[in-house]
């Protein structure tokens, strides 16, 4: 277990225009599941390759449990790593993959046969341990990654999206495993993806990063409950929040050719206004607007609705129930829970307080 | 009856194969049967099977001719220009595959390009080399230029292998708490030993059947190798053609056991890729 703070961390790759990591600060907690969050190319992998100590710092303070580890080498760091690729050494035994970092550590040998045992049995690995990684499958070559982050009982463990690799099936059971583990072995955990569902399930603390900054930290309901800004709004949630350019004069929203009132007067002027799919209601009785039906998805569970507001460009993703009778050339009515909706400013895409 | 189009394409495929074996074996066969017929015999007739099986003309060459010196002449500067090859030519692989530092591509662009030349060229400037180092007509000699001449060849395989190999196996390596010397042993050397393999054997055939050098830069008959003692053989007027067919048996042998020895390897290391 171990706390883990960054302070200011930067890094520039010579000859690059822009940083790939801008300053970033976090703290992470003892034990805590922290998810470094964001489209590919946003620095979250650099991130963690530099708290590993695989890629320099160029700027800014790193802590391990308090104590500054900039220019510490990775193998003295006690950090595992578990990678996208798994990293097995292709010419080694489960055994030995499992083995190779605690016989560095001098280790002596019958505690390495105990603790390799023991990490196999709960990984399901004893039958395994005398194959090649080719001679395993994706699920087992990952497990043996896992296992092999386990067995050196590290200080801090760090996951580079060691499930992207998996097939659908076998990511939803390998998310609940590692949530296990992490209830199991307390320890502290940063875990990178792109991938918003792994966010939202497995962390406790989710930090969303794009352009190489951080863009919002916090639970994964809170930031997906109050995004910071319309990059947020529109990478959390599946279909994504729908924002959809407005004007406001006094308490009134003009989206288009509809008109809004609005609970609360804001400020006048342009605004993007976000609203979830699911926040938007197919509702005859108050509608606020009504709208064309341009294409129905229906998943099942769900019927995903592709909308045009009369007046707005931008298409509006609603969902509804799977019974949904709409079919494509139909005029619907909406309401919009406006409790649950944002106002964002159009240039810097920043939420607007609730209350101005 | 008719034959299938699968039949006709594999009886055609064999036909080839049978043609080339031939074409590739006749040869070695025919050297075979001369070197246990005498000179005398093969005059009266190239192609005859022996009709007395002259073995006695392998210990004649072995301990009448010197070629016990020559082998190990040869066995001595191949192993060791070999060695150096391998160990010299991965750690040098490694590097221009693994770190980026300055100038990586242009050093390693020069190192390559040193293939271009002919050994004709620098043949001269060699020698007077040798000759101003006190290398020349030595083994020490020849191996340092053997080690140099192959060396490029050597890093340029093995380079290609190196960087295929995913960085994400040093990274775990490192993360695993190992130096960068012990993963290159522990992790490089051992994922790249079909490269390795197949650098060896090549190496080993190249510079065992290596004949110009030698006879530069070797005038000594104790320091012959045996392409030198084959050579030997030739004279101006008469060409003890028996002699030197016992002679090429006794240099082939090596080449085929290493070849037997390392072919997995090396078909391994030919259809490389495996390193996932």
């Amino acid at each position: 277990m171990a706390t883990v703070a960054l302070d200011g961390l930067s890094k520039r790759y010579p000859g690059a225009a822009q940083p790939a990591v801008d300053a970033v600060s976090l703290t992470i907690a003892h034990g805590e599941f922290f998810v470094l969050l964001g489209p590919s190319g946003c620095g979250k992998s650099t991130t963690l390759r530099m708290i590993a100590g695989l890629e320099s710092i160029s700027s800014g303070k790193l802590e391990i449990d308090g104590r500054r580890v900039n220019e510490v080498p990775a193998k003295d760091r006690d950090i595992a790593m578990v990678f996208q690729s798994y990293a097995l050494y292709p010419h080694m035994t489960v055994f030995d993959n499992l083995a190779f970092g605690l016989r560095r550590r001098a280790v002596p040998r019958a505690e390495i046969d105990r603790r390799v045992g023991a990490v196999a049995e709960t990984l399901g690995l004893a039958e395994l341990l005398a194959r090649k990684p080719h001679a395993l499958s994706g699920g087992q070559r990952q497990r043996v990654a896992l296992g092999r982050a386990i067995v050196r009982d590290p200080k801090v463990f760090l996951f580079d999206e060691p499930l992207s690799n998996l097939d659908a099936a076998l990511r939803v059971g390998m998310r609940g495993e590692l949530a296990k583990l992490h209830r199991r072995l307390e320890a502290t955990m940063i875990y990178v993806t792109h991938d918003q569902v792994e966010a939202m399930t497995m962390g406790d603390r989710i930090c969303i990063m794009n352009g190489g900054r951080v863009v919002q930290t916090g639970a994964p309901l809170e930031v997906y409950r109050a995004p910071a800004d319309t990059f947020v709004a529109a990478f959390l949630g599946s279909p994504p929040t729908n924002l959809l350019p407005a004007q406001i004069a006094g308490s009134v929203l003009s989206l288009g050719e509809a008109r809004v009132t609005l609970p609360r007067r804001a400020a006048a002027g342009e605004v993007v206004f976000g609203i979830r799919p699911e926040d938007i209601r197919l509702d005859g009785a108050a509608p606020h607007a009504r709208a064309e039906v341009v294409a129905v998805e229906p998943l099942g569970a769900e019927t995903i609705l592709r909308l045009r507001l009369p007046g707005v460009a931008t298409e509006v993703l609603v969902r509804a129930a799977r019974t949904v009778p709409a079919k494509p050339g139909e005029q619907v009515p909406l309401a919009f829970d406006l409790e649950a909706a944002y106002l964002f400013e159009p240039a810097s895409g920043r939420r607007l307080a609730r209350d101005s | 009856m008719r034959l299938s189009g699968d039949a006709l394409l594999r009886g055609l495929v064999l036909l080839v194969l049978a043609l080339y074996t031939a074409f590739a074996a006749g040869p070695f066969l025919w050297v075979a049967t001369m070197s246990v017929r005498t000179t005398t015999e093969i005059s009266l007739d190239h192609y005859a099977w022996p009709e007395i099986w002259h073995w006695e003309k392998f210990p004649q060459a072995w301990f009448n001719s010197n070629y016990s010196v020559y082998f190990e002449n040869s066995l001595l500067v191949v192993l060791a220009a070999v060695a150096i090859l391998t160990v010299v030519g991965s750690m040098a692989a490694h590097c221009f595959a693994r770190y980026r530092f300055r100038l990586n591509r242009l050093l390693y662009f020069v190192i390559f390009s040193a293939i271009i030349f002919p050994p004709q060229i620098t043949i001269i400037a060699l020698f007077q080399i040798l000759v101003q180092y006190k290398l020349y007509n030595s083994l020490l000699g020849l191996t340092a230029v053997y080690v140099a001449v192959q060396l490029p060849l050597t890093v340029y395989i093995l380079e290609s292998f190196f960087a295929r190999i995913p960085s994400d196996l040093f990274d775990a390596a490192r993360m695993d708490g190992y130096p960068e010397w012990q993963i290159f042993w522990k992790v490089s050397l051992p994922i790249a030993a079909p490269a390795i393999a197949t650098t060896v054997i090549l190496n080993t055939i190249l510079l065992w059947n290596e004949f110009l050098y030698a006879v530069v830069l070797i005038t000594d008959e104790a320091k012959r190798t045996l392409p030198l003692g084959i050579q030997r053989f030739m004279g101006d007027q008469l060409e003890d053609v028996g002699m030197i067919a016992t002679g090429l048996m006794i240099a082939i042998v090596p080449v085929v056991l290493i070849y037997a020895f390392f072919s997995e390897k090396l078909i391994q290391g030919m259809t490389a890729g495996a390193v996932k």
